[in-house]
């Protein structure tokens, strides 16, 4: 990987990390909305591979880590989200069709969502916090997973596009 | 090759997860590094928030009242419901209002004659069935009013009492056409008959032709046997101009009523007056002109032109 790929993810990263603190979460759609950036790392990870896919999670984790929205322990969203980055470029190059079909990618990456979510709640549970009544919870995992469903088709020609710009690739998304 | 390969991709997964688990037994433990970590983040996206803010200002008030579109249009039906009741209220407290300062005028007017009256409310003006002036008030029999009785308000006379039912009187007011009442110009002894003409204007026409009358008088109600229909004192109206013409046997004069007949809400019913004629004790007090402020302003003439600077040679 070269310094220049590197940057250019970096920067690219930090920006939607950006977008996301500063312009996402400032327009209180309902539900709670979604989180670009988590849809985002997720779709990047899916056309990478499983060990890039890891450190894509580690970094945008730790991203996560630093907002302050986030009530949790430091480093539990890195830790969700290297598992699910791992998960979801071992599913994708797993099933050669994830590549050439957008429906496939849009179940795999809300369902990574759902599943990244759940795993934040069961490591919050584990840790002690209090994470709100059931119905809460299923109500705002639902609402997560229909914006994620909505936006994911919205973005992914975006990412695949910048992501085939940076690593001199050809997606077929 | 490809084991190697899977083997450090396998050992970077670990040690990712590591770092994470050490991440979060660290911020457990209450490392302050970590804590500082996120809030120099928040420190450093805290500007561009708040621009973030300010420019998305309108598009979250566009979701929010998509989002709210119905709570936003029945919130506006209520609201609209609820300023339609308090102009209501407003409205009806305004005439409350008037009506209050109406009849307080008339209390006062009474209580310094000392007459015991019984206030009512106007409750029906004018009759299109007929050409008669007269209004209806809320008290009749019951409240003891009886027929020739003299109504006022706070400005001065209103009428006198024509007919009386149980709960009803009808006045016939001062302007009307077939109105006669003998009036006196208040500080004199000059008496006269004052008719009314169908508006707020009558005409005086005086008794004696030896006496003068002037723009500006006052006249005051000369009063009747047993105080019916007219008590004495009331204040009536003021001479607004003076008819000299020669060989007229006595002066007549227009007279302006002091009460406005078409904006009556309060009056009251004198019941009975005071042995004691009040005299001009209730002729009302002269308006106090507004002082308008002179202005003086001082000119220095400027020093004339010599013949030489007008360029004559």
């Amino acid at each position: 990987m070269s310094i220049r790929k590197i940057s250019l993810t970096a920067s690219l990263f930090l920006f939607i990390f950006v977008l996301q603190e500063a312009v996402i979460t400032q327009l209180r759609i309902a539900g709670g909305g979604f989180s670009l950036f988590l849809i985002f790392a997720l779709l990047w990870s899916a056309l990478s591979t499983p060990n890039l896919g890891a450190l894509i999670g580690f970094t945008a984790g730790f991203l996560i880590d630093l907002s302050q929205s986030t009530s949790g322990a430091f480093g539990q969203w890195t830790l969700v989200m290297i598992l699910a980055g791992f998960g979801i470029s071992y599913l994708g190059l797993g099933y050669e069709n994830v590549r050439l079909n957008p429906f496939t990618i849009t179940f795999l990456v809300t369902a990574f969502v759902l599943l990244a979510r759940v795993l934040y709640l069961l490591l919050s549970l584990l840790l002690g916090e209090s994470v709100g009544s059931f119905t809460s919870i299923a109500t705002s995992l639902l609402i997560g997973v229909l914006w994620s469903a909505a936006v994911v088709p919205i973005v992914m020609p975006i990412v695949a596009r910048t992501y085939d710009f940076i690593n001199d690739t050809r997606s077929r998304l | 090759m490809a084991r190697g390969g899977e083997n450090r991709g396998r050992l970077l997964l670990i040690i990712l997860i590591i770092t994470s688990l050490f991440l979060i037994t660290l911020d457990l433990r209450g490392v302050a590094v970590l804590g500082g970590l996120r809030s120099g983040t928040q420190s450093a996206l805290t500007p561009v928030q708040s621009v973030g803010a300010t420019i998305l200002s309108p598009v979250r008030n566009f979701f929010v009242d998509v989002i709210y579109l119905g709570r936003t249009r029945s919130e506006m039906e209520r609201l609209r419901v609820e300023n339609g009741d308090l102009l209501t209220q407003l409205r009806e407290r305004r005439s409350v209002d008037a009506q209050l300062e109406q009849l307080q005028g008339a209390l006062d007017l009474a209580g310094k004659a000392e007459y015991k009256v019984v206030s009512a409310r106007v409750i029906s003006q004018g009759a299109t069935t007929s050409f008669t002036q007269t209004i209806t008030i809320d008290a009749g029999s019951r409240n003891g009013v009886k027929p020739n009785m003299t109504v006022i308000n706070a400005y001065g006379l209103i009428g006198v009492v024509k007919t009386v039912y149980p709960g009803s009187a009808l006045i016939s007011l001062a302007s009307d056409p077939s109105f006669r009442i003998g009036v006196r110009v208040a500080g004199t002894q000059q008496i006269g008959i004052l008719s009314g003409q169908g508006t707020r204007k009558g005409v005086l026409q005086l008794l004696d032709n030896q006496s003068t009358i002037n723009v500006g008088d006052i006249l005051l109600a000369r009063g009747s046997v047993n105080n019916q229909p007219f008590v004495p004192g009331v204040p009536v109206g003021e001479v607004t101009s003076v008819d000299n013409a020669a060989g007229a046997v006595t002066q007549t004069a227009d007279v302006r009523f002091f009460a406005s007949f078409s904006s009556i809400g309060v009056v009251s019913v004198v019941l009975a007056a005071p042995g004691v004629d009040p005299r001009d004790s209730l002729v009302p007090a002269k308006p106090q002109p507004t002082p308008v402020p002179t202005v003086t302003v001082f000119v220095t003439p400027s020093q004339s032109p010599s013949p030489n600077s007008t360029g004559t040679e």
